[in-house]
């Protein structure tokens, strides 16, 4: 990988890393039933396993977004927010073709956050995280990274 | 393979780092708490009522656990008004307040309902707050004045309702019917309980709501119609189909 083109990465990654830290930083930072309720406006996830997405999906959001940022197992790591995304491409398009319906906010951050997206804006993010994830998850050797540090 | 301990120890602490972090933020995080008025009114002597519709004698009684704010209980209205047409005299709706911390201004739209609930205006004030809900939700600022027009609307007595506004006895019997639901686990919003079955959302109460009712008056199920996936449907997609009633499923 030429140097000129990990630039890029590098601002993929930490574009990743920050959108993932911060989805799960405000949303651990709320009561877990705000986020129950966001996922209960997706009609097609069975209500009884919302609690423990709920509980779940945040600190994976956090922990490996920054751990993306940082750099510390960045492969996996990116391939973790990759699968995420595409879950989230994936949980918003079944919603709408089962339901003919999609919540008016995808839910992805918290309600106090300063981001708030619709489900179509959420799904165009999603598409260029789940692209710029599998990248960072092939490359081998990741520069400014934990991981480089103790190679 | 080569384990490189260095890296998996440095990995565990970053982990609990951030872990420890989050915990020790949330802890000292400040809750917006309801505004008091600075020059707060004499409160108003509080006794919690239920706010209840419909006749103590009906065979279907209803628990909702409800935010104002919140637009799937929007939703859910509707359902409900239709079951109280179709199925007249034999149901009791018992609304308990169920405010979301995540909606900023739910906690205000309670206040002010129970505040009419105490001037015996609950139901007409819940139905404004449904119903205009697009409206006062998106405000910037709190919408007192949204609230107070609409209480003066119904004829309320303003100076009760002002001072009811500022007590924080009625925040905290608000809070006590939310913590009621807490610990019967309602997780999310609209909630509704025909003795131990819950129905979880618009989609569970438009499906599986009026069976369990008619179940009990004594009527045979009715067959639930599958909504169309696309808006503008071709003719076999809008079937219907006979779905047996499923107690029990779905419960969190």
């Amino acid at each position: 990988m030429q140097e000129k083109s990990y630039k890029i990465l590098f601002l993929g990654r930490m574009f990743l890393g920050l959108v993932f830290a911060y989805s799960g930083y405000t949303k651990l930072m709320e009561p877990v039933e705000n986020f129950q309720g966001a996922m209960a406006a997706y009609e097609i996830i069975p209500y009884g396993v919302i609690p423990l997405l709920a509980r779940i999906i945040p600190w994976i959001e956090f922990v490996f977004g920054v751990f993306l940022l940082v750099g510390y197992m960045p492969r996996v790591s990116a391939a973790v927010l990759a699968m995420m995304s595409w879950s989230f491409v994936l949980l918003i398009l079944a919603t709408r073709f089962m339901t003919g319906a999609l919540p008016a906010d995808c839910g992805c951050f918290g309600e106090g956050s300063l981001l708030h997206f619709s489900p179509v804006q959420v799904v165009c993010m999603d598409l260029i995280n789940v692209f710029v994830g599998i990248r960072l998850a092939l490359l081998k050797d990741h520069p400014f990274s934990f991981s480089a540090f103790f190679k | 393979m080569k384990i490189n301990f260095r890296s998996i120890r440095v990995g565990i602490l970053l982990t609990a780092l951030l872990v420890t972090s989050v915990l020790v933020l949330r802890q000292h995080r400040q809750v917006p708490a309801t505004k008091v008025p600075a020059a707060p009114v004499a409160a108003v002597p509080f006794a919690p009522l239920a706010k209840v519709k419909g006749p103590d004698n009906a065979p279907v009684k209803i628990v909702e656990y409800s935010d104002f704010e919140c637009p799937s209980c929007r939703v859910v209205q509707e359902y409900v008004t239709e079951l109280f047409k179709n199925y007249p005299g034999q149901i009791q709706l018992t609304f308990r307040h169920f405010p979301l911390t995540s909606h900023k201004w739910s906690a205000y739209a309670h206040q002010a309902a129970e505040c009419m609930n105490l001037q015996g205006k609950f139901w007409p004030y819940h139905d404004i707050l449904y119903g205009k809900q697009n409206q006062w939700s998106v405000a910037l600022t709190p919408p007192l004045e949204f609230l107070t027009q609409s209480a003066q609307g119904l004829g309320a007595n303003m100076d009760l309702f002002a001072g009811c506004m500022a007590d924080v006895a009625v925040t905290r019997e608000i809070y006590a019917e939310k913590e009621t639901g807490t610990v019967v686990q309602v997780n999310a919003t609209p909630t509704f309980f025909i003795g131990e079955e819950r129905f979880v959302g618009p989609k569970e109460v438009k499906e599986r709501m009026e069976n369990a009712i008619r179940k009990i008056v004594g009527l045979p199920a009715k067959p639930v119609v599958v909504e169309p996936s696309t808006p503008a449907p071709a003719a076999p997609l809008a079937q219907v189909a006979a779905i047996p009633s499923a107690a029990g499923e779905k419960k969190p």
